[in-house]
């Protein structure tokens, strides 16, 4: 069931497989990392939204003539999520409504083009970017990864207070001297781009578990930030290649295999945690 | 802190001016006139919808006014206040899912601790251990934030804002959730606090009867400034009714103590 020594080393010099590993060992650790900020500020659906939203700017690319439409994707998501920034500030809408028509409307926009386009076998097309497809990760989509990941783990640490006092209290972080406004729009920027360019792998379903499944499972088994910023990025490091390496051994769709081994963690981490916590109610009875 | 002191004496914490604020074109302060001396404990009162957190709001700079001008310590640009202003807000927006520590989240608010993901834990509670004395948390500071109770947030809450010394200290309804006994405790601390660091300090509530115990000077609000006074003063029915509108109880006061 589990791939062995002897069948990883061979799979490892094809390069498909070389490009799918580096990305999910890229893509995962930032996930992960921005993940921990995403679920203490309860904007999973708003990664939702940006992912579904990818749907209207693939279609749109193909639609404008790009044969790989990486550019108008990220460009669409870009603008959904300073719509969906600038909706949240200057009407009373709720947060919910907002996420949900922009989710919705994109969907759709994105599926009346691919018909168009492709007529009724747009389905094989739709599905691709609905689940992620492993052989369309390009040695630019692993350049672009690897460049996410640095630029987006020096600039959390560099702003990990910061974006811990966002994440406590706005109106505290404004008196701390923190920018409010343009660390939120900042910190929307960046979360857009990594989820953009998750979703050759992942699939605009999935991406968002590898966003949230990493620090919910890190979070059974930490006392602290420091400790459930780390595990997190271990479960997505870990979920990422490991989830690759599976897929591709197994000859299973990546990201769902991906996001089932984040989902394997995240049981594994409850478990213990649920232990460890009896464990400790014991010793105190005692 | 001498020195802080000496220059906060020469200026008034907070001057306001016929402040006016109105969202959608329903104004919620119309013209508010007041200034707070240093050295001060002024509560905030009045009914729901006044604009008491709006005109706190303004203080720290999130509100901009229609029209009116606010000065603190004789300064217009409220962004230079700000590292001499404290603010404790009614609670934090935190998931349960957010394992912040009470050491992590005070060490937010330190330069020198900032770095507390690269540090260690001792030499974060060495850097950060003199303002704790004071407040009583130092018992707390391996827990997570999100898992305290109502009383002992607001602790570490004053802790965190005490922790750079400032010079005046804004609370909007600080014992919003806490039950009698730690509401009790916990003006107890803020007047404890307001005298040993000689703070100015500008609190929200509701509660008349801690106001009547702890504040030095009262304002009432409703859209203006009613009235005005020692708590004795305010706190009586014709005023609350002028505040509130609807006839409230006044404080009974039994204890005779010195304001």
């Amino acid at each position: 069931m589990f791939p062995r020594m002897s069948t990883i080393i061979p799979m490892l010099t094809e390069p498909f497989v070389q490009r799918a590993l580096l990305a999910a060992l890229f893509l995962g650790p930032v996930c992960a990392l921005l993940g921990v900020f995403v679920i203490a500020r309860r904007m999973a659906f708003f990664s939702d939204t940006v992912s579904h939203s990818a749907l209207a700017g693939v279609a749109l690319g193909f639609w404008w003539g790009f044969a790989e439409p990486t550019i108008p994707m990220v460009g669409f998501t870009l603008v959904v999520a300073v719509a969906m920034m600038w909706l949240m500030e200057k009407t009373d809408l709720l947060t919910d409504t907002i996420l949900a028509l922009l989710l919705s409307g994109s969907v759709a926009l994105g599926v009346i083009i691919l018909s168009l386009l492709h007529g009724r076998n747009y389905q094989g097309e739709l599905n691709r970017y609905l689940f992620g497809d492993i052989l369309a990760v390009g040695w630019e989509d692993v350049g672009l990864a690897g460049s996410l990941l640095v630029v987006v783990g020096v600039g959390v640490f560099l702003n990990l207070s910061s974006l811990t006092l966002l994440a406590a209290q706005e109106e505290m972080a404004h008196v701390c001297g923190v920018p409010v406004r343009r660390l939120n729009y900042l910190f929307v920027i960046v979360l857009t781009l990594t989820v953009a360019l998750s979703i050759r792998l992942l699939g605009i379903i999935l991406v968002t578990s590898l966003i949230v499944i990493p620090p919910a499972a890190a979070r059974s088994l930490s006392r602290n930030l420091r400790q459930q910023i780390i595990l997190s990025i271990v479960f997505g490091l870990l979920a990422g290649a490991g989830g690759t390496l599976l897929a591709c051994e197994l000859d299973l769709p990546c990201g769902p295999t991906i996001v089932m081994t984040c989902v394997g963690f995240f049981l594994l981490s409850l478990g213990i945690g649920k232990l460890r916590q009896e464990k400790t109610a014991r010793a105190g009875v005692a | 802190m001498s020195a802080a002191c000496c220059q906060s004496h020469n200026t008034t914490p907070v001057e306001v001016r016929d402040l006016r604020v109105a969202f959608d074109g329903q104004p919620v302060l119309r013209g508010v006139t007041f200034s707070i001396p240093h050295g001060q404990l002024v509560a905030l009162i009045g009914p729901n919808g006044c604009g008491k957190t709006t005109l706190l709001r303004c203080l720290l700079g999130l509100q901009k006014p229609t029209s009116g001008e606010i000065k603190l310590f004789g300064q217009s640009n409220l962004k230079l206040a700000l590292p001499r202003i404290g603010y404790v807000p009614q609670r934090l927006a935190l998931d349960r899912s957010f394992v912040l520590s009470v050491r992590e989240f005070l060490a937010l608010r330190l330069r020198r601790t900032r770095n507390w993901f690269w540090q260690s834990r001792a030499t974060t509670d060495r850097l950060l251990h003199e303002t704790l004395a004071d407040i009583g948390v130092e018992g707390l500071l391996d827990r997570p934030l999100a898992r305290l109770s109502g009383g002992q947030l607001q602790r570490v809450l004053i802790a965190f804002s005490l922790l750079t010394r400032p010079e005046l200290l804004l609370l909007d309804e600080p014992t919003a959730g806490v039950d009698t006994p730690g509401e009790e405790s916990f003006y107890g601390l803020i007047a404890n606090v307001q005298r040993k660091h000689h703070l100015t300090v500008v609190l929200v509530s509701h509660d008349l009867s801690m106001v009547y115990k702890h504040a030095s000077h009262v304002y009432a609000l409703n859209g203006v400034i009613c009235c005005e006074g020692t708590p004795e003063h305010v706190l009586n029915a014709e005023s609350l009714k002028q505040a509130y509108g609807i006839h409230v109880s006044p404080y009974e006061h039994h204890h005779p103590h010195a304001h």
